[in-house]
This record gives C-alpha cells, sequence and structure tokens, in this order.
C-alpha cells in the first residue's frame, strides 16, 4: 500500500521515527534508507503494513518500507 | 407528613457525604541526621514559575536543573547535581528575581533504605513511589521476573558484554527467541534498561539502583535488534516464562494488532499463578496496545516526575495503573536512568536516560516482585495489593487506572484481605427508596421502615448492593482465608458476572443492567409473594447502577463507544428503579 503524509522523530524509548499520515494513523517506520529518514520530510512511501508486528516503540503500525519518493 | 421529607433529605446528605473509594496516604518518612551533599544545589523558586521558566535558566545557569518532585511543579523547589563550583553557581542565581532562595543541598537521613549507588540521587523515579522506605520491608528476593525485550547485556560472551552495574544480579536461565539460541544477550539497549530498572545491582557503590535488587531476572529476547518482533515469538515466550518459574512477566512492548495467541498465552500465565505487566503504549491516545489491553494484563502508563501522565502514554478503558516513564519535555534528569548498553553500540555499556511506557512497566513489575516476596501468593493477591496501594484522587479513571504505583501503599495493602465494603450502593438504594416512596400517593404508600424491615426485602437489597460481606467476616473468623471463588461470592450480585464471564476490567452489559430484576420482576407476576423480594433486589441494583454511573466506574463491555456507559447505566438503573416502585406501590394496594 502506500501511504503519504510527513516523517517526524518521536523521542520516546531509544527513539523512533514515524510517518504521520495524511490517512490520520501514524506509522512507525521500519526500513527505509537515511536519506528516507528526515524531520519534516514529505513522502510517498509504498510498504507494507505488519499488522503482527509488536516493538518497543508502541507508537502506531509498523510499515515495512519497499520504496518511497520525497514529494 | 413532615417527617416524610426530612428523611430523604437527610439521606440525600449522606450520599453527598458518602466515602469515596479508598485513597493511599503516605507519611512523610522522619528525618536523622544531615550532611552537605557534594557538588548539589537546592533553589527555591517562586510559587507558580512554569516548568519553562525553570528550563529556560537552567540553560542559562549552565546546569541540570530538574525539579525535585512532584509537589515541584507547585512549591517551586529544584536542584542540580553535578556543580563544579557550588559557591559561583549560587552566586549566579541568587541574583535571578524569580528565585526565592538557593542554597547547598542538604541531605537529610530518612527511615528508610538510602543505597550508596552514586548516581542514585538522579532516580526520582525511585522516590516518588516511595522506595526508600518500602525497600525497608522487602528487596523481591528470589522471585523470578522474566524480562521479555530485546534481551539482557547480562554476560560478556562473544561480541556481547555485561553491563558493570548488573555484575552479580542474579539471573535464571532464558532464552533467545529471535536466533534460536540458550544466550538472550541484548543487540538494541531497550531491555537491559528495562531489566535494570527492575533489578538493577544495588548498594554496590556502582551507577544506579533497581526497584527488587534481589529478585532473579530470566532474560527472554523476543525483539530483534531494531526492536521489533512477532506475536507468536511473544506468546511463546510468555509460557515459556511461566513454565520455567517466573512468577512476573514484564513486557515493555506492543503492537495496536489483536492476537488471540497472545491473548490466550497472558492467560495461560495467569493460570499458572503469574502477574503479566504491559505497557499501555506511547501513541498518546485513548487506546491501550496490545498485550496490556487483554484482561489478564496489568496495563501501565506513564507519568512524568510532576505525576501529570506523560504528554507520550497512551491511555484508556484497558488502563490499570501509571507509574514513573519520565517526561524529557521537562527538560534534562527527567527521563529514568538505568545502566544499559549504547543504542549505536551494543559493546559499550552505558549509563542512558530514556521515556516511554516501557519504562514505567518495570516499575510495577518490580513492586509485584516486592509483594510476591512479602507473602503474596496469587496474581490476584497482588494485584488488588498495588491497585489498592496506588495512590489516587478516588475512583478509577481512564487517564490514571487505579492510580499512581506506591511500593509502600502496596506492601502496606497486602495482608488487609480484600476490598473493604463499599457502603455507597446502599446508601444510594436507600435515598432513593424515600424519593419513590414520596412520588406514591398516600393512600398505596407503605412506611420506609416497613419496607427496608421486611428482611424479604432487605436481604435481596443487600445482597445485590453490598454483597454477603458478612459471610466474609464469619469465614474469616472461623475458617480463616477464604479462597478466590468464595471471593467472588461475597461480592455484589452485579459484581458476580466475574464468576460467569471471568475477570476483566470492563464490566458486562448483561450484569450491569436491570435485566437481573426485570426476570424477576416477571416471575412475580405469576407469583405475588414474590413482590417484596424483587422490590429489594430492583432497589439494590438501581442504587448500584446510579452509583456507578457517578463514580464513573467502570467501562461496560462491547459497548460501540466509551461515552455511553455512563447513559446505559443511568437507563438502567432509572428502569429498576421504576420496577421497585411498581413492586411497592401494589404490594401496598393489596
Amino acid at each position: 500500500m502506500k501511504v503519504r503524509g510527513t516523517v517526524e522523530f518521536r523521542d520516546v524509548e531509544m527513539g523512533v521515527w514515524v510517518l504521520v499520515g495524511e490517512d490520520g494513523r501514524t506509522y512507525q517506520i521500519s526500513g527505509g534508507r537515511s536519506s528516507l529518514l528526515k524531520e519534516g520530510q514529505r513522502v510517498e512511501i509504498d510498504g507494507d503494513v505488519d499488522d503482527a508486528a509488536v516493538s518497543v516503540s508502541m507508537v502506531g503500525p509498523v510499515l515495512r518500507v519497499r520504496s518511497y519518493k520525497v514529494i | 407528613m413532615r417527617s416524610a421529607w426530612c428523611l430523604p433529605s437527610v439521606l440525600l446528605l449522606a450520599v453527598a457525604c458518602a466515602p469515596q473509594p479508598s485513597r493511599t496516604k503516605v507519611t512523610p518518612p522522619g528525618t536523622a541526621g544531615s550532611a552537605a551533599v557534594p557538588h548539589a544545589v537546592v533553589v527555591d523558586f517562586r510559587d507558580g514559575t512554569s516548568a519553562e521558566a525553570v528550563a529556560e535558566r537552567a540553560h542559562r545557569w549552565g546546569l541540570s536543573l530538574h525539579l525535585n518532585s512532584v509537589e515541584g511543579a507547585r512549591s517551586g523547589i529544584a536542584i542540580a547535581e553535578g556543580v563544579d563550583d557550588v559557591d559561583a553557581a549560587l552566586a549566579r542565581i541568587r541574583g535571578d528575581a524569580e528565585v526565592e532562595e538557593a542554597e547547598p543541598l542538604v541531605r537529610m537521613e530518612a527511615l528508610g533504605f538510602t543505597p550508596n549507588d552514586p548516581e542514585y540521587p538522579k532516580q526520582w523515579n525511585l522516590r516518588m513511589i516511595h522506595m526508600p522506605e518500602a525497600w525497608e520491608r522487602s528487596h523481591g528476593k528470589g522471585v523470578v521476573v522474566a524480562v521479555i525485550d530485546t534481551g539482557i547485556a547480562y554476560e560478556d560472551r562473544e561480541e556481547y558484554v555485561q553491563v558493570p552495574d548488573l555484575a552479580g544480579a542474579r539471573f535464571v536461565a532464558g532464552y533467545d527467541f529471535v536466533h534460536d539460541t540458550d544466550h538472550p544477550n541484548d543487540d538494541n539497549g531497550h531491555g537491559t534498561h528495562v531489566a535494570g530498572t527492575i533489578a538493577q545491582r544495588t548498594n554496590n557503590g556502582v551507577g544506579v539502583a533497581g526497584v527488587a535488587f534481589e529478585a532473579r531476572l530470566m532474560p527472554l529476547k523476543v525483539l530483534d535488534r531494531s526492536g521489533i518482533g512477532t506475536s507468536a515469538d511473544i506468546a511463546d515466550a510468555i509460557r515459556w516464562a511461566v513454565d520455567h518459574g517466573a512468577k512476573v512477566l514484564n513486557l515493555s512492548l506492543g503492537g495496536p494488532g489483536y492476537s488471540g495467541v497472545m491473548e490466550r498465552a497472558v492467560a495461560y500465565a495467569r493460570e499458572k499463578g503469574a502477574v503479566v505487566v504491559c505497557a499501555a503504549g506511547n501513541a498518546a491516545t485513548g487506546q491501550v496496545s496490545y498485550p496490556a489491553a487483554y484482561a489478564g494484563a496489568v496495563a501501565v502508563g506513564a507519568v512524568g516526575p510532576d505525576g501529570q501522565l506523560a504528554p507520550y502514554s497512551s491511555w484508556g478503558e484497558a488502563l490499570d495503573l501509571v507509574a514513573p516513564g519520565g517526561n524529557t519535555k521537562l527538560g534534562p534528569g527527567n527521563g529514568i536512568l538505568q545502566a544499559t548498553i549504547d543504542r549505536t553500540d551494543f559493546r559499550k555499556p552505558v549509563l542512558a536516560e530514556y521515556q516511554g511506557t516501557s519504562m514505567a512497566t518495570p516499575h510495577v513489575a518490580g513492586v509485584a516482585a516486592l509483594v510476591f516476596a512479602a507473602g503474596a501468593r496469587t496474581p490476584d493477591e497482588v494485584e488488588r495489593a498495588l491497585f489498592q496501594g496506588a495512590v489516587s484522587e478516588g475512583a478509577w479513571t481512564p487517564r490514571a487506572g487505579h492510580g499512581r504505583l506506591d511500593a509502600l501503599g502496596a506492601l502496606n495493602a497486602l495482608g488487609k484481605g480484600g476490598a473493604p465494603v463499599d457502603w455507597a450502593p446502599l446508601v444510594w438504594s436507600a435515598a432513593l427508596l424515600a424519593l419513590l416512596l414520596l412520588s406514591l400517593q398516600t393512600k398505596t404508600r407503605p412506611g420506609y421502615l416497613n419496607v427496608l424491615l421486611n428482611p424479604a426485602t432487605l436481604l435481596p437489597l443487600l445482597l445485590s448492593t453490598v454483597g454477603l460481606w458478612f459471610l466474609k467476616l464469619l469465614w474469616q473468623r472461623f475458617v480463616g482465608h477464604s479462597p478466590e471463588a468464595a471471593e467472588l461470592l461475597f461480592l455484589p450480585l452485579p459484581d458476580w458476572e466475574r464468576i460467569l464471564f471471568g475477570r476483566g476490567r470492563l464490566a458486562s452489559p448483561l450484569m450491569y443492567s436491570a435485566l437481573v430484576p426485570a426476570i424477576a420482576g416477571l416471575l412475580a407476576v405469576r407469583w405475588r409473594s414474590l413482590r417484596p423480594v424483587v422490590a429489594g433486589l430492583s432497589l439494590g441494583f438501581a442504587g448500584f447502577l446510579l452509583y456507578a454511573a457517578w463514580a464513573k466506574a467502570p467501562g461496560i463491555a462491547y459497548l460501540p463507544f466509551t461515552f455511553l456507559a455512563r447513559p446505559w447505566l443511568v437507563l438502567n438503573g432509572a428502569a429498576a428503579a421504576l420496577l421497585c416502585r411498581s413492586m411497592l406501590r401494589r404490594e401496598a394496594t393489596r
């Protein structure tokens, strides 16, 4: 699936990068290169939401990044 | 006629004054002896100085200044440690208009155990839950606490290292479910930090302290280096832990997805006598994450040093407790400090300050171990002590659960037996009866005391409002400790749903409704002699449900929206009251 939104860093637990999606949900970004992980960057991520994933961050569903583009 | 009006007003007054559910009061410890703390100052700001203003000055003065306690936000008392030149710093601070007083910090030796770990003074979180006093009573000796996480830096092996402040801590064999090995070492840092809060080597002159430092840690690695894992591995680890003797399970992890496999594993752990403590989540929403939201788990939210719910903490219907998880928005020194490994290089031991509901959870797990070591035998007993001992403003709320964790309160609550009898529903019923009688015409109105003193009415009234508490007293006097099943029978009738539907945080809408009185009412159509019984029963349910609505507790299961719980209780309470009224009236006309 594709999600558009803004990349943000959250200072909880070990620190976590999230995508605040235009769909109103917040996703924990898993994978993706460092060029994706920039505070405030608007992107469209093509990836899979892993519903069975459990994490230390607990900020929202884990989004496994396949590819992305800056918008 | 006048007395008929007097009675209800007296009763209404009684309702207004009815005691709230118990609050915990902790007496400040006595003091004896004092000594100046090197390189530390205490600053008393003008009352009402904001946390931001304090943080701004800390930055300007180049000090790591933090509010001293929960009261700090109000009292304006902040402390700074690691000050190189105390006199110069005091001169700078005293020139500030917002400062009322500044002086070197003096340590008063409190009654209680003060560990000699050099960084212990920075662990505001341990003082917030009254650890010094609780350590006088229990160290969690021998209780096995499973840390189901990213592993623990517990051994020097291959590329992995042991964190120095865990040297000498007690470990039992664990397992690495990610790599399928017997060596669950930490390659992330999260699990080691969490394990440190539970059982950091304490009073060893190194690093920091932990809550239950004589407990035994069981490292179970279910999360990979990036801190992510699967519900299958976690469910496996939960079963593995209890099968290998763990009494407390710490799960500082979560996800939004429901998993039946994990829920059954949590239920299995409870059946085997273990307490399952889970993080509520960091999504800052009203939805607690899984596994914390499962019925068998204790869901823990996070508060900062000011005692307020941390801005990241999740909350909601499933929340059980809040505990210190830190709030770094208030400035440095306001996170949770433990020994762990560096998050970018897992071969490097560090002291790290993190914030999150993951950090709050091990405080509760540690105190659960203290309570087990102090003699609790079942998870129900431990949870009751945790909840009753918590510091709260009154009833359960979705943002604080049963209140803020308090180690001393929990140990004090242990052994006090079950919950004290809550008389409020009975008082509400009595007041309601007066109102119902007033709404009847004089001809059809029975006397107030005639109704109450009829055993056929009084017994079902007591049963449905305060339960068979008197049987419990007799049981405890002549038989001894009552078994869990019997404990349930002593509860008010609406709470018997816990027998029928198992324990959970949410009440069943079948029992928390006018259904039972309505069925009894139908029987009374056929057998008129049942009318006094139905009157008592429906009066009791009406008082119970209306009181529950007033006290905003508990949530009701299966309703699509949480806000519907109160209208549900009010409507059903009113229906039960009307049923009672019709029973009373017809009785009178007969």
